[in-house]
């Protein structure tokens, strides 16, 4: 008796949770760059709160990473939402679905902004001296411990070179970025001068030297809970990002922030480049530029029409008021790029 | 023979199960050339990864030896109140998700945690070094040892250590005299095993300790970073080198106890 009881317990435990599940939904994949993990959150509960037929299933990674899983690990996604919309005509419209003349996307739609931003703690080293001035001199205090995202793999990861480099011509001193960056990593980044434009160049391997005081993640949301934990002090992050987690702010001068209206002339003197064959087909290059969020459907989506559903969900008033709550407010108007490829499920979004 | 020893079907059941365990291996070892092989051998970040994987893996071994051992013998013997519950606590890291462990582990040896700030004053720092992937193979591998050590002391008849102390031996040279001779067997596998468990760790590892890279981070990035291409060979390099410590410990194992025997 005593083992059927047991026995019983043991299938419960096993299987009991699991029973719980309702009846089967249709999914839709969505891929969205890390620093939209909490907005995409949100409207995924209230989404599935109004189609409960449509189970969403997220995953957030850096902008490239996310990606990749659609042109090189051959992931069949519905959604694609990327940090820097750039990398969707580089890396989407280049390049075709393996077997048909058909690129993986021909359109995306310029969601919304951002700033970049240094995110810290009021007990991280030197907050109390840290200003929008002497933040170079601050981060690269050896006692300091900074966190950067990969360039490799995510968009705040080149784009917080690219403040750097803009920040020698702002502060009139050429030694900014090697005095950060020297002897931190086993292999080099290089920043070249060529007059009028200013090369990045990250190496294949991106290793962090033993004695270095920089942590490096594959994205930048994976600085938050470290920063949270006291691991670092001071960590680049998206405003909207910081906001979300209600850390201290310094805010960069709008040279600096690549997030302001048409400083593109200013931003655009700095390319960041690889070193490597970082695609199968194609070389990335990222141009200087105010940040902008793209999303699309790749052409490969298996749920394209639930997938508009979502985008026009995104833009009905409950979810550019959770974007908004997010300090993540969509652009208006709204502006697509191949605005003839765009489906006719989502034309209605454009005449808001 | 074996079908009039085991009730029908069990040798289909145990077959499929071998093939189950067996096939994703050889198939990861066949998906890679030799030349890929070789490639990977010669690439420097490769031969570190594995360098430090190893080191971190014997340390927290041995740690795991020293302070495991007396508690296993202490499981093994002692009849004292709350033993079941202490039972309970050192198989705590076989439940534990990896990752929650990593996190855990985090908050007691990080920059701010307990430990993290009482080793920092000897200049031992675990965020993103090797003590931090030492403690976190540590953690998860830990119970292997001591429960199979303590199954290994229970092995040993308790009349024999009793006779050796009226002989006048003291409790010291009982256990390395008595005991550990008997029970080393059971022991070395529990080592081997936490070993084995250590060096492929990687959920609580990676939360602790990103980099320096050990292999399973390694993999884990090649295949995030720069697709199956890149990470196969690798996988398949890692798989080469323990199946081979492996086998090669094993046969140790077995090869040292045909020899006692053959002695007596």
């Amino acid at each position: 008796m005593k083992k059927i009881l047991v026995f019983i317990t043991i299938l419960v435990m096993l299987f009991g949770f699991t029973s719980c599940k309702a009846k089967v939904k249709t999914p839709l994949i969505v891929f969205a760059a890390g620093s939209l993990i909490q907005p995409f959150t949100e409207l995924e509960t209230a989404f599935e709160a109004e189609y409960p037929q449509i189970d969403i299933l997220a995953e957030f990674h850096g902008s490239i990473q996310v990606i990749r899983h659609v042109t090189e690990l051959h992931e069949e996604i519905d959604i694609v939402a990327s940090a820097d919309q750039a990398l969707l005509p580089m890396l989407m419209y280049q390049v075709n679905i393996p077997g048909t003349e058909t690129p993986y996307a021909n359109w995306y739609i310029s969601m919304a902004t951002n700033r970049l931003a240094i995110a810290f703690k009021p007990e991280s080293k030197y907050a109390n001296e840290i200003t929008s001035e002497n933040w170079w001199q601050i981060l690269s205090r050896p006692d300091v411990k900074v966190g950067l995202s990969d360039p490799r793999f995510d968009a705040v990861g080149y784009r917080q070179l690219m403040t750097f480099a803009l920040a020698q011509d702002f502060f009139e001193n050429s030694d900014i970025f090697d005095t950060f960056l020297q002897d931190q990593f086993t292999n080099r980044i290089r920043l070249i001068d060529m007059g009028n434009i200013q090369i990045i160049r990250i190496p294949e391997i991106l290793e962090t030297t033993r004695q270095s005081h920089i942590m490096m993640r594959g994205s930048s949301v994976a600085l938050i809970s470290l920063l949270e934990a006291g691991e670092i002090d001071y960590a680049f992050e998206y405003e909207s990002v910081i906001k979300q987690h209600g850390f201290e702010m310094l805010q960069l001068p709008a040279s600096l922030n690549l997030g302001e209206e048409g400083m593109d002339d200013l931003y655009g003197k700095v390319t960041v480049q690889m070193d490597f064959q970082r695609f199968a087909t194609v070389e990335p290059v990222f141009r200087g530029e105010q940040i902008k969020y793209g999303i699309t459907i790749p052409a490969n989506a298996p749920h394209p029409a639930s997938a508009a559903l979502f985008i026009n969900f995104m833009y009905s008033p409950t979810g550019r008021e959770i974007m908004q709550q997010n300090s993540h407010p969509l652009l208006d108007p709204v502006v697509v790029d191949n605005i003839n490829h765009l489906p006719p499920d989502l034309l209605n979004i454009t005449k808001q | 023979m074996i079908k009039k020893q085991f009730p029908p079907g069990f040798v289909i059941a145990a077959s499929l199960l071998i093939l189950f365990i067996i096939l994703p291996v050889l198939i990861t070892l066949l998906s890679t050339s030799v030349q890929e092989i070789v490639e990977t051998i010669a690439d420097k970040d490769v031969a570190r990864s594995i360098g430090i994987t190893f080191l971190a893996g014997g340390i927290s071994t041995a740690m795991g030896i020293l302070l495991g051992l007396p508690l296993a013998y202490i499981m093994s013997r002692g009849n004292f109140p709350g033993k079941s519950i202490l039972s309970g606590i050192i198989d705590l890291p076989l439940i534990i998700p990896h990752t929650a462990a990593g996190i855990a582990l985090l908050l007691v040896f990080g920059r701010q945690g307990i430990l993290g700030q009482l080793f920092a004053q000897v200049g031992l720092f675990f965020t993103d070094q090797l003590g931090g992937i030492v403690v976190g193979m540590m953690f998860v591998s830990l119970p292997l040892l001591i429960n199979a050590s303590r199954d290994a002391f229970s092995t040993v008849d308790v009349e024999l250590e009793h006779s050796a102390r009226v002989d006048g031996a003291t409790a010291w040279q009982v256990f390395w005299h008595v005991t550990l001779p008997i029970a080393w067997r059971g022991i070395l596998s529990g080592t081997i095993t936490m070993w084995a468990r250590g060096i492929s760790e990687f959920g609580a590892v990676v939360i602790l300790a990103y980099s320096p890279k050990i292999i399973p981070v390694l993999i884990y990035e090649r295949f995030q970073g720069f697709g199956l291409s890149s990470a196969t060979p690798v996988a398949a390099l890692l798989l080469l080198v323990v199946l081979f410590l492996f086998i090669v410990l094993r046969w140790l194992a077995n090869s040292l106890e045909d020899g006692k025997q053959s002695k007596k």
